[in-house]
């Protein structure tokens, strides 16, 4: 029993190394954060762009059900591997070639792109079911009154769509805050990697429980929310047909 | 035909067929609307009836026969006929307002908004102006009280109202009702006819899907019997109602007149 609190919880050690592993998991969060957001946006678009409808966008709507399934069948490992080994070595313009945006490293771009590019993948699919979850009548009712198939996506559906399917979408968020953890392969110093270097040099896991109690700060309060609002969508449906006053 | 379509029917159906992989519901319709009419359509479930609404206006574009409206055809030509790109679209459904069974309000707006998307996204009319007119219309549904809730909080008789205010906003020559009372609590359903007779009686030209039979009495100037997609019987509410020519119109009208 003694081990396992010195092995994980010797506080002198965690004190000792609080400003570094706080460092490491500050760029978790912005990680998190800017590929997060990316990932909802593009998620969305790719979304959109999968149901598109009219025969001549069938290719369209080909190569994106084709990216979303390869991105979601490769592991982001592979991805980071592959977008951080080989992306330097391709024939961009040398100005975007090493990206070093906004004062971060190379490494957190690869990151972040690794991060979009699959995460964009899954949240497709959610956003997928959202807006197959809508009910057939409001495409109907919006196109009855000569909205186009753009709008009435934009001003019906795509709202009442993203609405359904936020709890996913914020599971999915949480996923990719802790998949931030593998871009520590190409030696990003964030949470992960800090902790990792620290028990390699100490023989001590104290520092990694320091930053896994620092993702739980931020983790557990989501999931939480996540269960609210789940609950309040089960007691807004579970009341039924609308609610009949008199009159 | 010409344009303008003076003279001729507000709306016709030239047989008309529509498919659903191998069920054929519509089977040859010919209808025509005359400016101001009210046709009631009355028959069996799976006769064909909501289908004969939407080919109207273009949910289910036909797979054979033409739909002319004010006189012009709204088919773009027999070549150009797979699913909704053979059809004029935008011409229809700004001319044609539809109301639906299941009211189909748009839930995350008010009962304001439901009434003025369309107005300013599709006829691009400014917000003041769509405001003023969806406050009219809400008004004359009886729902003056009502503009800032959300359809959640209205009863079904309220909500199709909304619908109804919905559907005149964008100005249509031709209303389409399909079965508007059919999902309404029995209490509720006199405030959405009374709605509808209102319309009538301002002259508003209506196709209405009904099971109402005293109020398609009351109302129609023509009752339309559709039977396994074809009409097996039209004509005034006195002859179709009361004196039906047709064995098995007797016996759909027994069948419902009875309660």
């Amino acid at each position: 029993m003694d081990v396992i609190l010195e092995q994980y919880f010797d506080l002198s050690l965690m004190a000792e190394h609080f400003d570094d592993v706080l460092a490491g998991f500050w760029i978790t969060i912005k990680l998190s954060v800017v590929a997060g957001v990316l990932a909802l946006f593009w998620g969305l678009v790719l979304a959109l762009l999968r149901q598109l409808p009219g025969k001549p966008l069938m290719p369209v709507r080909f190569l994106t059900i084709a990216y979303i399934d390869v991105f979601r069948g490769i592991p982001l490992l592979m991805i980071i591997l592959l977008v951080s080994g080989s992306l330097p070595f391709l024939p961009i313009p040398e100005s975007i070639a090493i990206p070093r945006w906004f004062g971060q490293p190379d490494t957190f771009w690869y990151g972040v792109i690794a991060l979009t590019i699959t995460y964009g993948a899954y949240m497709a699919e959610v956003y997928r079911s959202g807006i197959e979850g809508v009910p057939g009548g409001q495409m109907e009712a919006a196109r009855s009154l000569g909205m186009n198939h753009r709008q009435a996506m934009r001003n019906v559906i795509v709202p009442q769509a993203v609405r359904r399917v936020i709890p996913p979408l914020l599971n999915d968020y949480i996923a990719l805050m802790k998949d931030t953890t593998l871009v520590s392969v190409i030696a990003l110093n964030e949470a992960a990697l800090v902790g990792r270097d620290v028990q390699s040099s100490l023989f001590n896991s104290s520092a990694l429980t320091l930053g896994a109690i620092m993702f739980l700060v931020v983790t557990l309060p989501l999931a939480r929310f996540v269960d609210r609002q789940i609950a309040r969508e089960h007691r807004r449906f579970s009341r039924g047909a609308p609610r009949v006053e008199t009159g | 035909m010409d344009e303008s379509g003076h003279g001729g029917p507000l709306l016709r159906l030239k047989g008309v067929h529509k498919r659903f992989g191998d069920l054929e519901v519509l089977r040859g319709i010919d209808l025509d609307v005359k400016g101001g009419e009210v046709i009631c359509v009355i028959g069996a479930s799976g006769s064909g009836k909501s289908t004969l609404l939407r080919c109207i206006n273009l949910l289910e574009p036909p797979d054979e026969g033409d739909i002319y409206l004010e006189g012009r055809s709204i088919c773009k030509g027999a070549d150009a006929r797979s699913g909704e790109a053979g059809w004029e679209l935008d011409y229809v459904r700004q001319r044609v307002g539809i109301v639906f069974q299941q009211f189909n309000l748009f839930p995350h707006r008010t009962a304001l908004q439901n009434v003025t998307m369309a107005p300013q996204r599709v006829l691009g009319r400014g917000r003041e102006e769509a405001r003023s007119r969806a406050v009219e219309l809400l008004e004359r549904v009886g729902l003056g009280d009502k503009f800032d809730q959300y359809p959640e909080r209205l009863s079904g008789g309220q909500q199709q109202r909304v619908a109804i205010a919905r559907a005149l906003a964008m100005d249509p020559h031709v209303m389409l009702f399909d079965e508007v009372t059919s999902a309404l609590d029995p209490e509720l359903v006199k405030e959405v006819l009374d709605v509808i007779r209102e319309l009538a009686d301002e002259g508003m030209t209506m196709v209405i899907v009904t099971h109402e039979m005293n109020f398609a009495r009351d109302l129609a100037d023509q009752i339309v019997f559709l039977e396994e997609g074809v009409i097996l019987e039209q004509g005034p509410p006195a002859a179709v109602l009361d004196n039906p020519r047709e064995e098995r119109t007797k016996r759909f009208l027994g069948l419902v007149l009875e309660h």
